[in-house]
């Protein structure tokens, strides 16, 4: 197969970029997405050239490193699946593919299709500890969870902070992201201590790394590549809004007990 | 920072807020269309209907008041978050496909000014009466101001019915993202009501849109006259 490629060239963060079209022949349809770029930038190193800087770590899609708006589209145009997992087989022959990185205010760019995503980090942070005895473990039943709500809470926690919603949505906002991680552990008892601070600290993070507020398009769950539903979102303004209403019980201006920030 | 500042700084609060100033904003749109069909029951109904709000002076001025109040509120919340929402994206994508996100949950914050546009040129026009009045002196056989005949002249006109059809077009796109949003900003969500609730959108934008426009197009189709 034989496709054009518009890549976004960027040096550095604080360089201007732009795109720069490159064709790639001799592609198997059998390659993934990132092999197509891996036999681009091989070409490109022979030839001497800087190659296309872009990030990957597992490529089975588990560990969110992938991120690429392949034609517009976060991950590009399969749903449920990464980059990684995308194949080239999914797209016509001689197709014009443009690739861009995931632009957000809260995402800049580090070079090429590379962006900082350590907001997203951030925010887990804010979002602090749960209560978990040392020492021995526990016996297996001692802690009763329902299957629906592990279930549910498993559905929250596929969540692989590759920030395809952030990518996908108009504003930008991170709202899927902080929903998946603030439900998976509000619905467990391990997570039910801390429950009330939590959601409340971490969607201030949210807010101070610059993402924007939810529209409730949900063009996030069309681009999740774990299906992360949009229905986390409902329960984390469920959550926000118990959280007011209860207030927390821990000072808010008491030392950092570990260090943590919120 | 003041309490207030750190309140609305979350955009989540902003959101409850601002969609709480929304849902009475679409009561008084629902109540104000059924009003105003009382045009098919004649003129002496509708002028009727009118005088005995204006026979209330304060119920009527604190409605206006209050109405005014939670426009101010509901335009600017949301009219901040989308600023905050276009800085948030600052560099736009070359290529750009939506799967999924509708074109009226897209365009909030356009509908939403247009919709603040016309509204204040409808309140110029039919309630203050600044433009184009009628001829006469505005008032009915009882000395009643005679909305009947307003409401006749304004829409024999195409140039008014035009601009009315326009906007309730744009009224329209708006309701039907607004209403069904609502439920997902209070965090109400429901396995099996679900789709009930993304029916509500246009169900609502739908029976508030063709009241309005059955008065447009009685008058300009000639069923409605003096
Ligand atoms: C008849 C007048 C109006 C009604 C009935 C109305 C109703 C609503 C409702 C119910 C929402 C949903 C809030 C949510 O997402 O939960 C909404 C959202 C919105 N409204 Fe209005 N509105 C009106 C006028 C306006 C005006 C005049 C503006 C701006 C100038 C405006 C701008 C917006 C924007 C930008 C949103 C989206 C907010 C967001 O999702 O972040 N609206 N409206
Ligand atoms: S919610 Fe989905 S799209 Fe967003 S970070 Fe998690 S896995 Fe990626
Ligand atoms: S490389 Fe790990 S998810 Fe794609």
């Amino acid at each position: 197969m034989k496709f054009t490629l518009r890549i976004w060239r960027q040096g550095g963060p604080n360089e201007r970029g732009g795109f720069v079209t490159y064709l790639a022949d001799e592609v198997s349809p059998d390659m993934s997405f990132l092999e197509m770029l891996d036999a681009l930038n091989q070409r490109l190193i022979a030839a001497g050239e800087e190659p296309v800087a872009f990030e990957h770590d597992c490529r089975e899609g588990i560990c969110g490193s992938c991120s690429l708006v392949i034609d517009g589209v976060p991950h590009g145009p399969d749903r449920g699946v990464t980059t990684c997992q995308l194949y080239m087989r999914r797209f016509a022959d001689e197709k014009t593919i443009t690739i861009e990185p995931w632009r957000a205010k809260a995402f800049p760019i580090i070079k090429d299709l590379v962006v900082d995503r350590r907001a997203l980090d951030r925010i887990m942070q804010a979002g602090g500890y749960i209560s978990v005895n040392t020492g021995g473990a526990v016996d297996g039943n001692t802690l009763l969870i329902g299957k629906d709500e592990a279930e549910t809470a498993m559905d929250a926690a596929s969540c692989i902070g590759c920030g395809a919603c952030v990518a996908a949505c108009k504003n930008a906002s991170a709202m899927l992201f902080v929903a998946a991680k603030v439900s998976h552990l509000a619905m467990l008892p391990q997570g039910k201590p801390e429950r009330t601070r939590r959601v409340m600290a971490m969607v201030q993070a949210m807010e101070r790394e610059g993402f924007g507020s939810c529209g409730n398009q949900y063009e996030c769950e069309a681009v999740c590549p774990k299906h992360v539903s949009v229905r986390f979102i409902a329960m984390l303004n469920r959550e926000y809004l118990r959280s007011g209403i209860l207030g927390t019980k821990i000072p808010a201006r008491s030392d950092p007990p570990h260090g943590e920030s919120y | 920072m003041s309490r207030v500042k750190v309140f609305f700084n979350s955009s989540v609060n902003s959101k409850i807020v601002a969609s709480l100033a929304g849902l009475g904003l679409v009561g008084f749109v629902i109540f104000h269309m059924l009003g105003n069909l009382q045009v098919f029951e004649g003129s002496d109904a509708i002028n009727g209907y009118a005088s005995i709000l204006r026979d209330m002076p304060i119920l009527l001025w604190t409605a206006r008041v209050g109405l005014l109040a939670v426009a101010g509120v509901h335009v600017g919340l949301t009219l901040r978050l989308a600023l905050r929402n276009r800085q948030a994206r600052s560099v736009a994508y070359a290529a750009r496909r939506y799967r999924f996100a509708s074109v009226a949950s897209r365009t909030m914050a356009l509908t939403g000014s247009l919709l603040l546009m016309f509204i204040i040129f409808h309140l110029l026009h039919l309630t203050a009466g600044v433009i184009d009045p009628p001829a006469l002196d505005g008032l009915d056989a009882q000395g009643r101001i005679d909305v009947y005949g307003k409401i006749v002249h304004a829409f024999s006109n195409p140039l008014y019915v035009g601009i009315y059809v326009a906007g309730q077009l744009v009224l329209g796109l708006h309701l039907s993202h607004a209403v069904s949003s609502v439920f997902q900003t209070w965090g109400i969500e429901h396995a099996a009501l679900d789709h009930l609730f993304k029916l509500a959108g246009p169900g609502v934008a739908l029976f508030v849109v063709l009241g309005n426009l059955a008065i447009i197009f009685a008058v300009f189709l000639g069923l409605l006259r003096t």
